[in-house]
C-alpha cells in the first residue's frame, strides 16, 4: 500500500514540479491580478493568465493531458490557434463592433495608421541583426502592430515554436498600452503640439459605410493577397454591421463569436507558455524586441503625424499618431488621456479612434506582406 | 551571424523597404478612393434628380412649342383616348379612385401614372365637391393636335 501511494505521489504536480512551472504560475497569476484588479485587458489577460495556469501543471507525458501531446483535449483546442483559424474569427468580430465614420470623415487620417507599422519591419531588422531566422524575425516584428489576433496568426504560419511567447508578449504590450505610449509621446510631443484641436468631422452616409469594408477589402487583398484570411473577415464582419438587414448575424458575429475565440485563444496560447518551453534565452529576446517595436510603432507614428502638419493647412494633433498602433481602443483612449492631460475640454478619443482602427488595416496588410515574402 | 551582416545575408533591407512600401501604398490608395467615395455618392444620389430636370425642360421646351398645351408622345396620347372612353361611362363629376380601378381592371398601360400625367396636364380637373371632371376642350387640343400633326 505504501508503494501505492509513493508510485501516486510520484504522479502528483509536487512531485514533477519544476521552477520553470512554479515561475509560470506566478506569472499567469500576475496577469489574472492585472486583468481583474487593474483593469488592463481583462478579456484577454484573464483567459491567457488562467491558461497558464492549465499549461503549467506538472503532468507526466503519455496521459494525453499536455497541449503538445497528440489527441489530448488542449492540442485539439490549440489547433485553432497552430492552424490560424481563431484569429480570423476574432477579426470577423472585431470587424462587426467598429464604426469606421471617423476614418472616412477624414481618410487622411488612415496614413497615420501606416506610418505607425514602420516599427514592425524595424522591429525585423532588429530581430535579423539579433541572430533570428527571417520568418522568426518576421513573427517578432509584427508585435509591433500591437495586435494580438494578427502577432498570432503571423507566429502560426511562419513560427509556430514562438506562438507562446510572441502571443504572450503581443498581449502583455497591448494591455500596457497606457503604460508604455505616454512617455513616449510626451518625449516627441510640445504642449502646444498637444493643445491642437481637431476640426469637428462631417457627417457620413451610411451608404458610404455600407460601401467602405467592400473597398477595403477589395483593394487591400489585391495588394496584398495573403492579408486575406484577416482583412477579409474584417471587412465581412463590418458589412454585417453596417448592412442593416444582416443585423442578427453582425450581432453574433460581435457577441458569441467573438467572444468564443477569445475565450479558446487567449487559453490555449497561455496554456502553451508551459515552463520548459517558454523560458528561455529566445523568449526573453523576444520580450525585449516586442517592447522595442512597440516603442519604435509608436514613435513612427507621432513623427509621422508632425510631418504631415508641415503640409496640412489644417494642423491635426500629432498625439493621433500614437493611436496608429492597432491596440484598439486601447491606444486611442490613451491618446484621450495624454490629450485632456494639458486641456480637460480636448476631446480627442473620436479622432483618435481614425488611425486606431487603419492600423488594423496596416496591421493586417503588413502581416500579409510578411507571409507572402517569407514562403 | 548577427548586426548588419545578418541583415543583408537575409535580403532584410530589400524586405524591410518592400513591406513599408506596400503598406503606404495600400493604405495611401484607400484613403484617396474613400476621400472620394462621398462625392461620387452624392453625384450618383443627384442623378435621378438630373435626369428628371432635364426631362421637365424637355416637356416645358415642348409645350412652348405647342402653344402652352402640353405635348403628349403617342403612346401618351393613347392612353388618354383610353381613359377618356372610361370617363365617358361615368358621369360628369366623377370619383378619381373609381376612374383609376376602372382602368387598372381594363388593363390600360401604366394606369398609375398615366392619371398622373392627365391630372399634370389639366386635363382632369379637381371640382368643389372632392369629385373630378374631364376638360373636354383641353383634351381635344392635345389630341387632336396631335391627329393632326400625324
Amino acid at each position: 500500500m505504501e508503494n501505492l501511494f509513493f508510485e501516486f505521489f510520484q504522479n502528483t504536480g509536487f512531485f514533477l514540479c519544476d521552477y520553470r512551472n512554479i515561475v509560470m504560475i506566478l506569472i499567469g497569476i500576475i496577469f489574472i491580478y492585472l486583468g481583474i484588479a487593474k483593469h488592463y485587458e481583462p478579456l484577454l489577460l484573464v483567459p491567457i493568465g488562467f491558461g497558464m495556469l492549465i499549461g503549467n501543471i506538472p503532468i507526466f507525458h503519455g496521459l494525453g493531458l499536455g497541449i503538445y501531446e497528440d489527441n489530448s483535449v488542449l492540442h485539439y483546442l490549440y489547433f485553432g490557434v497552430t492552424s490560424g483559424i481563431y484569429p480570423p474569427l476574432v477579426f470577423l468580430g472585431i470587424g462587426a463592433m467598429t464604426d469606421f465614420s471617423t476614418l472616412l470623415a477624414r481618410p487622411v487620417l488612415m496614413i497615420l495608421g501606416a506610418a505607425a507599422q514602420t516599427g514592425i519591419f524595424l522591429t525585423f531588422l532588429g530581430a535579423l541583426a539579433l541572430g533570428f531566422e527571417p520568418n522568426q524575425a518576421s513573427a517578432i516584428g509584427i508585435i509591433g502592430g500591437a495586435d494580438g489576433p494578427t502577432a498570432i496568426f503571423l507566429t502560426a504560419k511562419l513560427a509556430p515554436a514562438l506562438i507562446g511567447p510572441i502571443a504572450v508578449a503581443a498581449y502583455s504590450y497591448m494591455a500596457l498600452v497606457p503604460v508604455i505610449q505616454p512617455p513616449i509621446m510626451k518625449l516627441l510631443t510640445s504642449r502646444k503640439e498637444r493643445l491642437i484641436r481637431m476640426e469637428e468631422p462631417r457627417e457620413v452616409s451610411k451608404r458610404e459605410k455600407m460601401i467602405f469594408p467592400i473597398i477595403a477589402f477589395l483593394l487591400c487583398c489585391f495588394l496584398a493577397p495573403a492579408a486575406l484570411p484577416l482583412l477579409g473577415m474584417l471587412c465581412f464582419g463590418n458589412l454585417l454591421k453596417e448592412a442593416v438587414v444582416t443585423e442578427r448575424l453582425a450581432h453574433t458575429a460581435r457577441n458569441a463569436i467573438i467572444d468564443t475565440a477569445t475565450i479558446l485563444l487567449g487559453m490555449t496560447v497561455g496554456a502553451s507558455t508551459q515552463g520548459d518551453v517558454f523560458l528561455t534565452g529566445q523568449s526573453v529576446g523576444i520580450f525585449v524586441l516586442g517592447a522595442f517595436s512597440f516603442c519604435i510603432a509608436t514613435a513612427c507614428g507621432l513623427i509621422f503625424a508632425k510631418i504631415m502638419n508641415l503640409f496640412l493647412k489644417t494642423k491635426i494633433n500629432p498625439l493621433l499618431g500614437a493611436a496608429g498602433v492597432s491596440a484598439v481602443p486601447d491606444s486611442a483612449r490613451v491618446v484621450q488621456m495624454v490629450g485632456q492631460e494639458e486641456d480637460p475640454t480636448n476631446f480627442l478619443l473620436m479622432h483618435a479612434m481614425a488611425p486606431n482602427v487603419s492600423g488594423v488595416i496596416g496591421s493586417a496588410i503588413a502581416a500579409g506582406v510578411l507571409w507572402s515574402l517569407m514562403v | 551571424m548577427y548586426g548588419l551582416e545578418a541583415i543583408s545575408a537575409n535580403n532584410g533591407w530589400s524586405i524591410a523597404v518592400v513591406g513599408i512600401t506596400i503598406v503606404f501604398t495600400g493604405l495611401v490608395m484607400l484613403s484617396f478612393c474613400i476621400s472620394r467615395l462621398h462625392r461620387v455618392i452624392d453625384f450618383l444620389e443627384k442623378f435621378p434628380d438630373r435626369k428628371e430636370r432635364a426631362a421637365k425642360k424637355k416637356a416645358d421646351k415642348a409645350m412652348k412649342k405647342n402653344g402652352g398645351v402640353p405635348a403628349f408622345t403617342g403612346a401618351e396620347k393613347e392612353s388618354a383616348k383610353q381613359y377618356r372612353l372610361l370617363a365617358r361611362t361615368m358621369a360628369d363629376h366623377f370619383s378619381l379612385p373609381r376612374l383609376l380601378h376602372l382602368a387598372e381592371i381594363s388593363g390600360l398601360d401604366k394606369p398609375h401614372s398615366r392619371l398622373n400625367m392627365l391630372l399634370e396636364a389639366g386635363i382632369i380637373n379637381p371640382d368643389t365637391e372632392g369629385y373630378y371632371t374631364w376638360d373636354l376642350d383641353l383634351y381635344r387640343k392635345i389630341v387632336d393636335r396631335a391627329d393632326k400633326d400625324k
